[in-house]
């Protein structure tokens, strides 16, 4: 075996590596694409759009642009960028549920205020 | 080889050096340890989302770490991306428990002013009806006591032979009930009065007029004064039961205004009276 067929083959093995190097990303990625997937329509749901608008709008265009990697291949960069969606859209989830929250309560002690004055009107008329 | 020590080369090897000692970071990361540092100081959020703050650590300190390892500021902001929507996320829940405990409480304490106003309204519907039927009672118990009032008037009355006039009720105080030709009334007199007292202090609006009159026999002054004497012992028998003296009009008229001519014995007999008179001064005013 001269130098020259031992450089080829070494480079050869090198690309191999890179290649499943870049395969052994595909199946997390994918699964972190669904996942994500998953998060922004239930953040989506829960009113994020609404509530929460920029924090949704940054996950459904990082979700995009995942899947846009995901298609070509570059799975590093989809798993980087559905994380960050996945962030984005937990955040708008959580959002909504507390300004919905704090809506209830002000309801409530708006109602509670209301039937105060009302009983005390009644008791001094 | 000599061995030359380039000056330029020391300063690069110091700037490395310098590099090394100094970890890196960026505004993303600055503002992400603020957020953190913020989170970590509120009650709120160190109660109601811990798990969240503990994640958020987490992904805090790799974000430091790529940091110290002079990592790309591409890579610390990836990282430190990660870390600043988790710690808002924690925020963010914790806002959404207070809430909803203020919710939970609120509820209770709505109930609660809500069982108040009831308690309120029932309470005084209660003392409404109660009122009404204390109202009705006092009523009926008026009219019952009027009823009653008039009833034993009328018995009263009849006794009394009392009858109507357009002054009032006129009683007559017979000639036999004095003694004979004297102003002192006898004890069934006397006790005829006194029922006319108790008729008086049974109806303080009722005042009375007191006449005298005698027949025609013996001199008219004779007449007109033993008329009068008589008058006036009617009246004080009516003083002594307690009747004000400004409830009493007494008059003698003597022989005037017989009932009877005076010609039998009888007829003169139902000349010599006294006449009690029950007026209500408010409704008739008039005096004769």
């Amino acid at each position: 075996m001269n130098r020259q067929t031992l450089n080829i083959t070494l480079s050869g093995f090198a690309l191999c590596m890179l290649i499943a190097g870049c395969d052994s990303m595909k199946t997390p990625a994918t699964a972190n694409v669904a996942v994500t997937k998953n998060a922004v329509d239930n953040a989506s749901d829960a009113g994020g759009a609404e509530f929460a608008p920029s924090e949704m709008k940054s996950a459904r265009d990082k979700l995009a642009l995942a899947n846009k990697a995901m298609s070509n291949n570059d799975y590093k960069l989809a798993n980087d960028l559905a994380t960050q969606a996945q962030a984005d859209a937990k955040l708008a989830q959580s959002k909504a549920s507390s300004e919905k929250a704090q809506a209830a309560a002000n309801a409530l002690n708006t109602d509670i205020r209301v039937l105060q004055e009302e009983l005390s009107r009644k008791n001094n008329p | 080889m000599k061995l030359v020590v380039n000056p330029a080369l020391l300063l690069l090897a110091g700037l490395l050096a310098a590099c090394s000692s100094a970890p890196t970071s960026t505004s993303l990361l600055d503002q992400t340890r603020s957020d953190y540092y913020t989170a970590q100081h509120n009650p709120h959020v160190t109660s109601y989302a811990s798990a969240e703050m503990d994640q958020a650590a987490v992904l805090l300190d790799k974000a430091n770490s790529a940091a110290n390892d002079h990592e790309s500021a591409e890579k610390i902001d990836k990282l430190a991306y990660l870390a600043k929507q988790k710690i808002a996320t924690a925020t963010e829940i914790s806002k959404q428990k207070t809430a909803e405990a203020v919710v939970a409480h609120s509820a209770q304490e709505r109930n609660q002013v809500r069982l108040n106003e009831r308690t309120n309204e029932a309470n005084l519907a209660n003392a409404n009806a109660q009122q009404a039927n204390a109202a009705t009672k006092i009523a009926q118990d008026q009219t019952q006591q009027a009823q009653a009032q008039t009833a034993r008037l009328q018995a009263q009355l009849n006794e009394l032979s009392a009858r109507q006039t357009d002054r009032g009720m006129l009683i007559t105080i017979n000639d036999v009930l004095f003694n004979t030709d004297k102003a002192q009334l006898k004890a069934e007199g006397v006790m005829s009065v006194q029922k006319v007292a108790r008729i008086l202090l049974d109806n303080p609006q009722q005042n009375v007029y007191i006449d005298g009159f005698t027949d025609s026999t013996g001199s008219a002054a004779h007449n007109l004064e033993i008329s009068e004497r008589r008058a006036n012992s009617v009246s004080a028998v009516l003083i002594d039961m307690g009747i004000t003296r400004n409830r009493i009009t007494t008059h003698g008229y003597g022989e005037d205004q017989p009932v009877a001519d005076n010609a039998t014995a009888q007829n003169r007999q139902l000349n010599r009276r006294v006449e009690i008179t029950l007026y209500n001064p408010a409704k008739n005013t008039v005096h004769q």
